[in-house]
């Protein structure tokens, strides 16, 4: 069973006090950033930073990913050579528009893993996706590496590109909001949608989560950790789906019990899809401590 | 390594630390520590920016640190940052410790 | 606060929308912009400007935090900046300028207080033992205690005027310490200042010639002397600058006097003149005015020197400065200076 990743909680990579905290609020993930947080006469310190938090401090079970710096920037190429050293679960690439783009940075992995004698692909990969020409290629992206766990949207770079701005209803994100769900969903790996910035705008904030979620997403980037319960809450499944997923759990059990290869509940199969689900339903629910007993 | 220039690294943030670094050619390695938990670390904060600088392989440099309650790890981080910005290095010292 | 909403800005200055709301802005906290700036940060929340810093060489000054936003660490964030971004420019020995209550804060962030005027400014440096040291350096080869007084010289360049003061001052006194001021921003660099007044002078015994540095006349003791323009600041500035004479300066040499050449030209040096009269003797430091030495008429001035100069005029030079320094002036060395003076029509 894959991760839940309802929340990635971004945490700027040269703040020693966020990167201490950053694991206390309980977000699913956390993506320290070396990218667009950082100023530019900064980037050396906060790799050190980084490195050095990774290395030493215990986040438990939270998933860690690192938001490197694009390999055509001057500090792409010692962003990887550093994090993959400091072994977070994912380094997540940013502004990816073409396959060669992850192709790259899997053969960057590739070469660190091996020369410190690291088992290859223990270094995941996630890439955000945040032009046009990266929407367009979004499935090829998404396929193209073992590595890869999941794609994002950056919808700031994104509206830029698209000579558009943001809007309360997100009508300029409706596409590409949708092909990148399309291409995770092909691809098997999970679809992260992007921050919403107005951390005061708490009902704007709610009806994006809605929106995404009913759209599809496994969860969003946030920044700021008073968000975090909030898409915890709206992604928990209600009583009646837990109700439901639990019998089609246990007619599972009775069916592989039987040793009989067709589940069937009420009468009407049960295929593939519908357990995936289900499990999905319980893990959300058991994330969100929901009682199902 | 030998320190040439001055390098500075970290902020005067809470939880940060700033090292100042310079120069202090035979001197040996001078610490003059600031810090919001003087009294309960600042021998633990010393002894952090010493064991680095000995990593790195400095053994003469003057250090002034601004610290606000840093972990061990932001120190070392800092004086690593510090270190390369004043010997201009680009050396990555991923593989130390 | 965790992800602050609060946007890092470096202000164009030459931007007058933005240089206008900086200006706005600093007038709610009782503050001015200086003339000198050359680099200011802000923090805005959303479009509000909630604090902001800037630096003038080594000075950092001018900082500010909105009522609305204390307490929230945005005086660190802003002093962060500066500091780096002084740092990545070279200077390292920084100052701080600002008001007296404001020193507990700064003081958390690594400064040390060097002198105070009380209620008007209080001058920080970041290093613990910055004066400390200088002072060690100025009185190392004072030997034993004599009765010293001082003389302190801009001297771009050095003339006949400056030559007859130091004469004058050396001849009623034990020991005297003549001070070069060292901040670069004369026509004649410091180093050259420095030497012409040495190459001068090597007649006089008794006399010990100081770099002036960073606590005579610098700009972190006294900027208005750059600014050179009159402003109310002038006297706060002066009274600052001499509580480090006095306080400091004066007590390591033993100085108990002050020779002082008359200053019938610029008012900004005349009220640094008089506050001196008025400060240095409660101190127990005798202050003397010497008339200035006077050629076909007119009293000799280094401005004078330089308008010789600017004109091309370098024979009448020759009557107002000593042969050490005509004969610098006319080798290459000093090419550059001379076509930097006559492309230039500042007063310094």
């Amino acid at each position: 069973m894959g991760r839940l990743r309802r929340t990635m909680l971004y945490v700027p990579g040269n703040h020693p006090g966020m990167i201490r905290d950053a694991h206390i609020y309980g977000s699913d993930s956390i993506m320290f950033d070396l990218e667009d947080s950082v100023s530019i006469k900064e980037k050396d310190a906060a790799r050190h930073l980084v490195y050095q938090s990774l290395k030493t401090l215990d986040y438990g079970n939270t998933e860690i990913i690192v938001r490197v710096n694009g390999l055509n920037t001057p500090y792409g190429k010692d962003d990887f050579e550093a994090m993959v050293r400091a072994i977070p679960d994912a380094i997540r690439l940013p502004k990816t528009e073409t396959p060669e783009d992850i192709e790259e940075a899997d053969e960057l992995i590739t070469r660190i893993e091996n020369q410190i004698g690291m088992e290859r692909g223990t270094i995941k990969l996630m890439a955000a996706i945040e032009s046009a020409l990266g929407v367009i290629n979004a499935y090829k992206i998404a396929t193209a590496s073992k590595r890869l766990i999941g794609i994002a949207i950056g919808a700031e770079d994104f509206v830029t590109d698209l000579k558009t701005t943001r809007s309360p209803e997100g009508i300029e994100l409706l596409t590409a909001r949708s092909q990148i769900l399309f291409a995770a969903r092909a691809a098997g790996i999970d679809a992260i949608d992007t921050v919403f910035s107005d951390v005061n705008d708490e009902e704007g904030f709610i009806r994006e989560v809605r929106q995404i979620k009913q759209m599809g997403y496994d969860g969003k980037s946030i920044i700021n950790p008073r968000q975090i319960d909030i898409v915890h809450k709206l992604f928990s499944p209600s009583e009646d789906e837990i109700r439901k997923s639990i019998r089609i759990i246990e007619a599972i059990k009775e069916a592989e019990e039987k040793g009989s290869g067709v589940i069937s509940l009420d009468g009407k199969m049960i295929d593939k899809p519908i357990v995936e689900r289900a499990r999905r339903v319980l893990e959300l629910a058991d994330a969100v401590k929901v009682s199902y007993c | 390594m030998k320190i040439h220039d001055v390098g500075i690294a970290g902020t005067l943030e809470s939880s940060d630390i700033i090292i100042h670094i310079e120069k202090n050619e035979g001197k040996g390695i001078e610490i003059e520590l600031k810090s919001t938990v003087e009294n309960q670390f600042g021998n633990q904060i010393r002894k952090v920016i010493k064991e680095t600088l000995q990593e790195l392989g400095v053994t003469d440099a003057i250090v002034r640190a601004n610290d606000k309650g840093a972990l061990d790890c932001t120190i070392r981080a800092r004086v690593l940052t510090a270190v390369n910005r004043s010997a201009h290095s680009n050396n990555l010292p991923w593989e130390v410790k | 606060m965790w992800y602050d909403n609060f946007r890092e800005q470096v202000i164009n200055l030459q931007s007058k929308t933005e240089r206008d709301q900086l200006e706005e802005f600093l007038k709610k906290q009782n503050l001015s912009l200086d003339r000198d700036i050359e680099y200011t940060v802000a923090l805005f929340d959303g479009d509000k400007l909630a604090a902001a810093g800037s630096f003038s060489g080594r000075v950092l000054k001018c900082i500010a935090v909105d009522e609305e936003y204390k307490n929230m660490g945005l005086s660190s964030k802003i002093v962060t900046h500066l500091v780096n971004e002084a740092y990545s420019r070279g200077r390292t020995h920084l100052f701080i300028y600002t008001k007296p209550e404001n020193k507990a804060i700064f003081s958390e962030l690594g400064f040390y207080s060097i002198a105070e005027v009380p209620a008007k400014v209080v001058l920080m440096e970041n290093r613990p033992d910055g004066i400390k040291k200088y002072l060690e350096e100025i009185a190392r080869d004072n030997g034993d205690k004599k009765d010293s007084a001082a003389v302190i010289v801009n001297c771009n360049p050095f003339t006949l005027g400056h030559r007859y003061l130091i004469e004058y001052a050396a001849s009623r006194c034990q020991r005297l310490h003549v001070f070069v001021l060292w901040e670069d921003k004369s026509s004649f660099p410091a180093e050259i200042r420095y030497r012409l007044v040495k190459e001068g002078i090597q007649h006089l015994t008794n006399v010990v010639l100081h770099k002036g540095k960073d606590y005579i006349i610098s700009d972190a003791t006294f900027p208005s002397y750059f600014i050179k323009e009159y402003q109310e600041l002038v006297e706060t500035h002066a009274r600052l600058d001499l509580e480090i004479f006095t306080r400091h300066i004066a007590p390591s040499l033993d100085i108990n006097r002050r020779f002082v050449g008359e200053e019938p030209y610029c008012k900004v040096t005349s009220a640094y003149n008089a506050i001196m009269q008025e400060i240095l003797p409660i101190q127990g430091i005798d202050v003397q005015v010497v008339p200035r030495m006077v050629n076909d008429g007119h009293p000799i001035s280094a401005s004078r020197v330089r308008e010789l100069i600017r004109e091309g005029k370098l024979n009448e030079v020759k009557e107002l400065v000593p042969e050490t320094t005509y004969k610098f002036l006319l080798s290459p060395e000093a090419e550059s200076i001379k076509k930097h003076i006559q492309s230039n029509s500042q007063r310094h």
